[in-house]
């Protein structure tokens, strides 16, 4: 009797917490629908920006604190750019640059700053008059870590705008490979425009603008730029000039083509002194980008501008001319971002100012979007097909082991409580292949209750009474049953260990459906067995 | 009702025959797959983009490939998928030299360019999701309802029931559907047909998987069904005895063989989830081999002298009705899954359907005889070597 107590309490416990199914199981994407990525942030962007920067900062303070001049840096590219990236994977977290035009009489001092301010992070060497400077093992890996954090932090900023309910962003893999994301998006409809706002590097820069001067005039190619800012600085473009791609807008404000501008290579303003960025539409309708600067910035930038009047301002983002508005008057700390947007555009845009730009360029490695519409055939498909193959189980068990056929069918009932109540309980993923676990579950689970009753009917035929074949059919049959289950939950650790996603829900619910089994064959037929017997004394024949 | 009791079949007597008629379909199902056909390998494994859609009218799948081949898109395999009525189509395009990120942007470009090139870009009422149908209603505010900002979005409701609807058909076709929506009041309808449009597909399910990780996959599911295999091995090494764990994986490699043969022969695609079905097929072949060794290990203990091809046949009796019913149960449920299960999962169960059917028979016909094999090479070669 508390036997049976036990067991009560353990399915009403596991029912309960499975009820409803609707709520309390979760969903893997492929029968709720949504989107599943894996993100490789390729930080060896951000160990190149690190080596431009020190090699920048090394030649100015060579100059301020040495007295050395004319020194020049090239950064050096690895080999491991490219396709032995790409297979490798690991990416070599390498950084070099190189610092040429020194004197050998120089030299010596050249160590001196190296020592006195580079030495933490930068390795120095000696390469004929040369000197290469490699970026320190330990560094790279801290910088590669931040960068992903950082990524990742984005990311999340910028998905939580888009409210999307239960993301998850996860770092992945680990040595080399650390520089991974996972993201999964239950319930995204557009997975372009998501893939998109996840990649946009959002690198924000306000630039003035040389030619055109006020940002008006048309340059069409960039050899008729190139040409006329040669002609006006002695035929050479002077080194603090850059020249960028950019829209071309005709009367109507609309985007006709391509237009170059050549802009000062610093920015007035970047992304970072940004405060806020909104949607908002300007006087003809159309969606616009507000933005505020940060108090400090707002004032140079009032500076600037109050300084420029009539010149150009680029407004740039990922080196893309948006357009470049003439400054009329100086502008203090609020702005607007015109740029022909359509509003989802807009918002999108605002929404990556807002959580800042993206330390380093994202790759998509893997992407699995599976709309609404297929998870729910997938799940109505999954449900009819687990039924029907369930009754028609039952129906087998009842006309082959007659009335003992009932007892494995009411095992089998409570094989598949135990599975959805320990999904629920444990906060496992119901996939698609999951349902198909425990579908095969289903027919399996039989397996134990026939090995059970054709021992008792090997007993019986052997001429024992009704209750000791009862007794010796479980017995014998006992290590059977172990071993034929162990062997195949083995597979299943193994394909828990393989699989991803949906295949683990395959492993879970295989794993979770065998041992169930187990437990309801053994314990649970036992009980019902042993509650019948006890009802009736002397048994001469038994119904099996 | 009872059957097969006290059946008295000399499985081993036919052991040679059934073993050269086993051994011929290894052979062939293996020389099919690596030379003559070849497996239909997925874009798990073999990386690339696959694209799933559902159109409003059946497109001509010729029209489509010329479409992708102008767009810059080689060679790609375009076939009908599906329910005839749902107009689905499935797209595979290989992966791009050094790229991970595949064609699917361009891929959706192209098709817009040719599908819904009579509509201006805007909100597509078959892409979007509701929450940026709900944003959209917020702004152009239809039922004057003028709420204040930060407030709950009203229109959420009316906007899940819209895209619930699309989500239910795959595809809205005509604004009636939209109007006759219970909760929609004619004043969201007009708003949402005015500032929308309905894209001529929907997009069922996309899937890139770039050649690093296609790369990965790779290595991994042989790994997973390599160790898996030993796994098994050293079990059943140490539970029985070596003869009985290489009788049991030599039936996994038969079973697996000739699975792989047909599988390859009816051009099902390799997946994932294929290795995850091949990995239970193991999983099941061994827990039927183990039964009957298990009574095999019963029946020596029993009688210590009885040769073993006697004890062999004698268990293998003894579980028949059990090896047929739990394999009878299985397939059933298993069948069931292959014809109503749907198309995503029709690759997989096709595999545990074959497989019942083959583990089963190599239970029988393969992983004893194989033990009796090897017990007397073993015996013959000490013997050989003692004298």
């Amino acid at each position: 009797m508390s036997r049976g107590l036990v067991i009560l309490a353990i399915v009403v416990v596991l029912g309960l917490s499975a009820y409803p199914p609707g709520e309390k199981i979760n969903l893997g994407l492929d029968l709720r629908g949504g989107m599943h990525l894996v993100l490789q942030v390729e930080t060896q962007d951000a160990l190149k920006a690190e080596a431009d920067q020190d090699m920048s900062r090394l030649i100015a303070l060579l100059d301020s604190e040495a007295g050395v001049k004319g020194a020049r840096g090239v950064l050096v590219e690895n080999e491991g750019d490219g396709e032995d990236a790409a297979e490798d994977g690991a990416g070599a977290l390498e950084s070099s640059f190189r610092i040429t035009g020194v004197s050998a009489a120089n030299a010596a001092k050249v160590r001196e700053v190296h020592g006195d301010f580079f030495n933490n992070s930068w390795d120095i060497a000696r390469q004929g008059d040369d000197f290469l400077f490699t970026i320190k093992p330990p560094v790279a890996r801290q910088i590669a870590d931040q960068t992903v954090e950082q990524a990742m932090r984005n990311i999340r900023n910028r998905i939580d705008t888009y409210g999307v309910a239960e993301p998850v962003i996860q770092r992945q893999g680990f040595g080399g490979n650390a520089n991974r994301i996972v993201v999964q998006l239950p319930g995204v409809d557009d997975p372009e425009r998501v893939k998109a706002l996840i990649k946009k590097t959002a690198l924000l820069e306000f630039r003035l603008t040389h030619l055109p001067y006020d940002g008006q005039g048309a340059f069409p190619t960039r050899e008729m730029l190139v040409e006329t800012l040669k002609a006006e600085n002695q035929g050479v473009i002077p080194p603090d000039i850059e020249i960028l791609e950019g829209n071309a807008l005709n009367e109507l404000g609309e985007v006709a083509g391509t237009n170059y501008y050549a802009v000062a290579r610093r920015p007035t303003v970047t992304g970072r002194d940004l405060k806020g960025a909104r949607v908002s539409q300007n006087q003809f309708n159309e969606a616009v980008v507000n933005f505020t600067l940060t108090q400090e910035k707002g004032k140079d930038f009032g500076d600037v501008t109050g300084n420029n009047v009539g010149r150009g301002l680029a407004i740039v983002i990922d080196d893309h001319v948006l357009s470049a508005p003439r400054i009329n008057s100086k502008i203090s700390s609020d702005g607007m971002i015109e740029g022909n947007f359509s509003f989802e555009e807009a918002t999108d845009l605002a929404t990556a100012l807002k959580s800042g730009a993206l330390p380093a360029s994202i790759t998509t490695l893997e992407e699995r979007t599976v709309g609404p519409s297929l998870g729910q055939d997938s799940i109505d498909q999954g449900l009819r097909a687990g039924m029907i193959g369930g009754g028609l189980v039952v129906l087998i068990m009842l006309v082959i082991y007659l009335l003992s056929g009932i007892n494995a069918i009411f095992v089998l009932s409570l094989n598949v409580v135990f599975v959805f109540g320990a999904l629920a309980a444990f906060g496992a993923t119901l996939t698609l292949p999951g349902i198909a676990g425990i579908i095969l579950t289903i027919g399996m689970a039989v397996d134990a209750n026939v090995l059970i009753f054709e021992r008792i009917r090997e007993e019986l035929r052997a001429g024992r009474t009704v209750k000791s074949a009862i007794s010796a059919g479980f017995e014998k049959a006992l290590s059977s049953i172990l071993d034929a289950n162990i062997t195949t939950l083995i597979a299943a650790l193994f394909l828990f260990n393989f699989g991803t996603g949906p295949i683990r829900g395959f492993a879970v619910t295989l794993s979770v459906g065998i041992l169930a089994s187990v437990f309801t064959a053994v314990f649970v037929s036992r009980w019902i067995f042993d509650l019948w017997l006890s009802r009736r004394q002397r048994l001469e024949r038994l119904s099996i | 009702m009872q059957f097969l009791t006290d059946t008295n079949i000399d499985f081993m007597r036919l052991r040679k025959p059934l073993g050269i008629f086993s051994t011929l379909l290894v052979v062939v199902a293996l020389a099919y797959v690596f030379f003559i056909g070849h497996l239909n390998i997925g874009i798990d494994f073999a990386g690339g983009t696959q694209i799933a859609l559902r159109f409003q009218e059946q497109p001509e799948l010729d029209q489509l490939r010329d479409l992708l081949n102008q767009a810059g898109i080689e060679s790609p395999q375009i076939q009908r998928y599906g329910v005839e009525s749902k107009n689905e189509v499935l797209i595979r395009t290989a992966t791009v030299a050094g790229s991970e990120e595949g064609s699917s942007a361009a891929l959706l470009g192209a098709l817009d360019a040719q599908f819904n090139a009579g509509q201006a870009a805007g909100f597509d009422l078959n892409r979007e999701g509701p929450e940026s149908l709900a944003a959209l209603l917020l702004r152009l505010d239809p039922s004057g309802l003028n709420p204040i900002e930060g407030a709950d979005n009203p229109y959420v409701t009316v906007a899940d029931e819209i895209i619930d609807l699309r989500r239910d058909r795959g595809l809205i076709t005509e604004w009636s559907e939209v109007q006759s929506l219970p909760g929609v009041s004619p004043e969201v309808a007009s708003a949402v047909e005015q500032n929308s449009r309905l894209g001529s597909y929907a997009i069922l399910s996309v899937e890139n998987v770039g050649p690093q990780i296609g790369n990965e996959l790779r290595e991994k599911g042989v790994l997973a069904v390599l160790f898996s295999l030993i796994g098994m091995l050293i079990y059943i090494a140490l539970r029985f005895e070596l003869r009985f764990g290489v009788g049991a994986v030599v039936a996994i490699i038969h079973d697996v063989a000739i699975t792989l043969g047909l599988y390859a022969l009816i051009h099902y695609e390799f997946n994932l989830t294929t290795i995850a079905a091949f990995l239970t097929l193991i999983g099941y072949s061994v827990n039927d081999t183990v039964v009957v060794f298990d009574r095999v290990r019963e029946n020596m203990d029993k009688v210590r002298k009885e040769p073993l091809r006697s004890v062999l046949n004698q268990s293998l009796n003894q579980t028949l009705t059990r090896t047929v019913m739990t394999s009878g149960t299985t397939l059933v449920a298993v069948a069931t899954l292959y014809v109503l299960g749907g198309e995503v999962l029709k690759g997989f169960s096709f595999i545990l359907m074959v497989g019942v059917i083959v583990g089963t028979y190599s239970s029988v016909f393969v992983a004893s005889p194989v033990v009796l094999l090897w017990e007397r090479w073993v015996h013959h070669r000490r013997a050989g070597s003692a004298g």
